[in-house]
């Protein structure tokens, strides 16, 4: 009986896996563009951080291009609304690159663009777990942490006598009792230090050898007798010596610690001052000072953009790292878990996208109505193996009747010592949407505006500003809150309301951690004015009520804390110096004695030395 | 309906009669590699075309992945670990670099942390699991085998007529 012989291969198998991968050609041809427009939304979504939607989307695989019809952005802040809606996009696509699973674009065509237009549908809002939530969740609560505006409450001065205020939600009572707790500890480290010297035991018995030795005749003693009582005076010279260094030793630590005491009380007084700051606050007094009212009026709508702006250029660093070390950033989606995916960028290769040219063409109404172009250059995952920075640059003039003229710069450097990212933007005859005052029943339109915005973020340093210069500004009150409003209201609403200029102008400066802002209008002035000259009087009585409610809960801690700080400086200034001329005196005796005992001994005795 | 008929056809085929305990093994070996990683990776077009093209029990492939793409689900987190571990590994960020930037190889997404630890725990276990599979195969034919196939459920099995393509890669 013989054997079947065991082959390996099952060539009967070839014809269909052959059928099955051709098969999967089948449905890529029929199912690629829509996995990839899916695909596409997806990723540019979770970059982003708000839903981004395409209509369609074409691959050319003949011409290396992909089509796209019907992007539009929507903005994460506004769900109604899209930030950028492209008609036609036409990306055509460098297909060598492709086999390293890079995209190289080589060119990128825009047109039929439009800016900030309402949505029919809310805009899915960003997954709060995914990086640009997080992103853009960090931001707000950066803006909310890092900047706080004096509200214009002009109703509330006379809510003073209601103010009560909880001794544990001031600062000062705070600081007092950790400066306490500081003092005893002060006090019983120095009262150890001290008594671990044991000097009094130390005077006691150098003062009874020197006693005693001033009662001996040397001559009694003998020349080997003599010798020895030289050594043991020496001795206890040595020993006042080294006490004397350790009490000095003892007295710069409490010099030191004294000091520590001093800027606590210091820090204390400090936080008396943001005690005043926060019954004021809870007493919602207005502050007239021109830079207060400006950051009052338009402080919150200057950060907004600051914050927008951060937002965008952390998205940037973020998704583009400088350097070439290998990143890791979340896996695809998929059922399973997503992992985490490294890129390992190498010098002289592709990265792992490139946007090497793009263009925009404003193709919508006639020609000579829209001359606006715009490109952008050098947009890419690895910025250290282009070397270059991306950059965007747009000017033109868009419109017929009421053009808006655009002028645009931005640049993103990502390699070198420090990032960098900033753009500056200038729009002349745009319609600002109104700005509602923070507290006031009031709003100003900006109507046709020049604004312009300035914006870098270099490493952690910020810089910005932003401004509206407008001549045809109109004021909106809501007109039943206007009609209870106080008289404070009713006169920051005379003054302004007959303004049609607006200037306003903020700057921002500082680093992420501290940032500064400064906001100035032409508004700031005339209201202060106005303002102090009706309630400057009242308002300093309510102030000098908030101060006293603070001092009444704290005067008593702070000068018990005082006392106490003044009474251990004093204790252990003075004391000091008295066990240090103890030390002295005794070893003043102790060289007497001495001198005494080597002046008395017979010639030819070799006395140590002193 | 249909598939999952077909699928029991097979597996019970497969636990049968099909091919020698070592095909069957081998098959359940290649089975729980495309069970084990991630489905959408360039390396189980691979592993597909060698259950169908190897001699080796294409039911005992099936049946590998039926069992193991639930332990891959449970066992992405230490998949995690491990793919995170080896990537960010330096003694092998040049390999990785090199690999990275070859043709067609990113397509197989070895630079994903549950890819790559998925693969290596696979490819790790593949000897041992071929012969604990084929000890397993062997002992079951020669203990509950025969009661199986005369039960009622078999025989209901064995009577439908869906499974003809199937015979298209049984082991010869």
């Amino acid at each position: 009986m013989s054997q079947k012989r065991f082959r390996i291969f099952r060539w009967k198998a070839v014809g269909p896996l052959l059928l099955f991968f051709v098969i999967l050609v089948v449905l890529w041809i029929l199912f690629a563009d829509r996995i990839a427009r899916k695909q596409a939304e997806s990723n540019l979504s979770e970059t982003l951080g708000t839903e981004v939607d395409i209509a369609s989307l074409r691959i050319r695989e003949t011409d290396a291009a992909v089509d796209i019809g019907g992007l539009a952005i929507a903005d994460p802040r506004d769900r109604m609304r899209n930030l950028f809606e492209a008609g036609t996009i036409t990306v055509d696509v460098d297909p060598v690159p492709l086999a390293e699973k890079k995209i190289v674009i080589d060119q990128v065509r825009l047109s039929g663009l439009r800016f900030l237009t309402g949505r029919k549908t809310p805009a899915r809002p960003a997954d709060p777990n995914s990086p640009a939530g997080k992103l853009l969740s960090e931001t707000r609560q950066w803006a909310k942490d890092k900047f706080q505006f004096p509200k214009l409450a002009l109703s509330r001065i006379d809510t003073v006598k209601s103010l009560v205020l909880n001794p544990e939600q001031l600062g000062t009572v705070k600081a007092a009792k950790t400066l306490l707790g500081k003092v005893d500890s002060t006090r019983t480290a120095f009262e150890q230090g001290l008594a671990a010297l044991q000097l009094k035991p130390l005077v006691d018995s150098s003062t009874a050898l020197a006693s005693q030795l001033a009662k001996t005749d040397p001559k009694t003693l003998g020349l080997a007798g003599v010798k020895n009582t030289i050594t043991s005076v020496q001795q206890a010279i040595d020993r006042i010596k080294q006490a004397k260094g350790r009490l000095l030793t003892l007295e710069q630590t409490a010099k030191s610690s004294l000091g520590e005491l001093q800027k606590g009380l210091q820090d204390v007084n400090a936080a008396r001052l943001k005690d005043y700051g926060f019954a004021r606050g809870l007493l919602q007094l207005p502050s007239f000072d021109a830079p207060d009212i400006g950051a009052s009026l338009f402080g919150e709508q200057s950060t907004d953009y600051f914050q927008q702006a951060l937002y965008y250029a952390k998205i940037a660093q973020k998704y583009v790292p400088p350097g070439l070390q290998p990143w890791n950033r979340p896996g695809p989606k998929r059922t399973r878990l997503a992992g985490t995916t490294v890129e390992f960028p190498k010098e002289k290769e592709y990265p792992r996208f490139l946007l090497r040219q793009g263009d925009i063409d404003l193709a919508t109404g006639s020609a000579d109505q829209n001359t606006f172009k715009a490109s952008f250059a050098g947009i890419t995952s690895q910025p250290a193996l282009l070397g270059r920075p991306a950059t965007l640059v747009a000017s033109g003039r868009l419109g017929g009747d009421s053009p808006v003229s655009i002028d645009l710069s931005a640049l993103s450097r990502h390699f070198g010592s420090s990032p960098k990212d900033s753009l500056q933007a200038r729009v002349a005859g745009v319609s600002l949407p109104a700005i509602p005052f923070p507290g006031l029943p009031f709003s100003v339109n900006p109507g046709k505006s020049t604004m312009g915005f300035g914006f870098s973020l270099a490493g952690d340093r910020l810089a910005g500003s932003w401004e509206i210069n407008s001549n045809q500004a109109s004021w909106t009150a809501d007109s039943t809150r206007l009609q209870s409003a106080s008289l404070v209201e009713s006169t920051v609403w005379r003054v302004i309301s007959g303004l049609s200029e607006l200037q306003v102008r903020a700057e921002l400066g500082g680093t992420i951690d501290s940032p500064t802002i400064k906001v100035r209008s032409n508004l700031d002035d005339a209201i202060a004015a106005r303002l102090k000259a009706l309630v400057g009087e009242e308002l300093g009585k309510a102030e000098q009520k908030a101060r006293a409610a603070v001092d009444q809960l704290v005067n008593q801690q702070v000068a018990a804390l005082q006392t106490k700080v003044d009474e251990l400086q004093s204790q252990a200034l003075a004391r000091l110096p008295v066990e240090r001329s103890q030390l002295d005196g005794v070893q003043q005796q102790l060289e007497t004695q001495l001198k005494r005992l080597a002046g008395s001994a017979t010639g030819g005795l070799k006395l140590p030395k002193l | 309906m249909l598939t999952l008929l077909k699928l029991l056809q097979s597996l019970f085929k497969t636990l049968h009669s099909e091919g020698t305990p070592g095909q069957v093994a081998a098959g359940i070996v290649l089975g729980a590699g495309i069970g084990l990683t991630p489905l959408l990776s360039a390396h189980n077009l691979v592993l597909f075309a060698a259950i169908v093209l190897l001699n080796v029990s294409f039911g005992g492939g099936m049946l590998g992945m039926a069992l193991f793409t639930p332990l891959g689900f449970v066992l992405d987190p230490v998949f995690d670990r491990i793919g995170l571990a080896l990537l960010n590994a330096p003694g092998l960020r040049v390999l990785w670099t090199g690999w990275y930037n070859i043709p067609l190889l990113p397509y197989t997404n070895f630079n994903n942390s549950v890819t790559l630890g998925s693969l290596v725990f696979w490819l790790v276990a593949t000897v041992p699991l071929y012969f604990l599979a084929k000890w397993a195969i062997a002992r079951y034919r020669a203990t509950y085998g025969q009661r199986v196939m005369n039960s009622k459920f078999m025989k209901g099995l064995k009577a439908s007529t869906v499974y003809n393509i199937y015979s298209w890669f049984r082991p010869e």
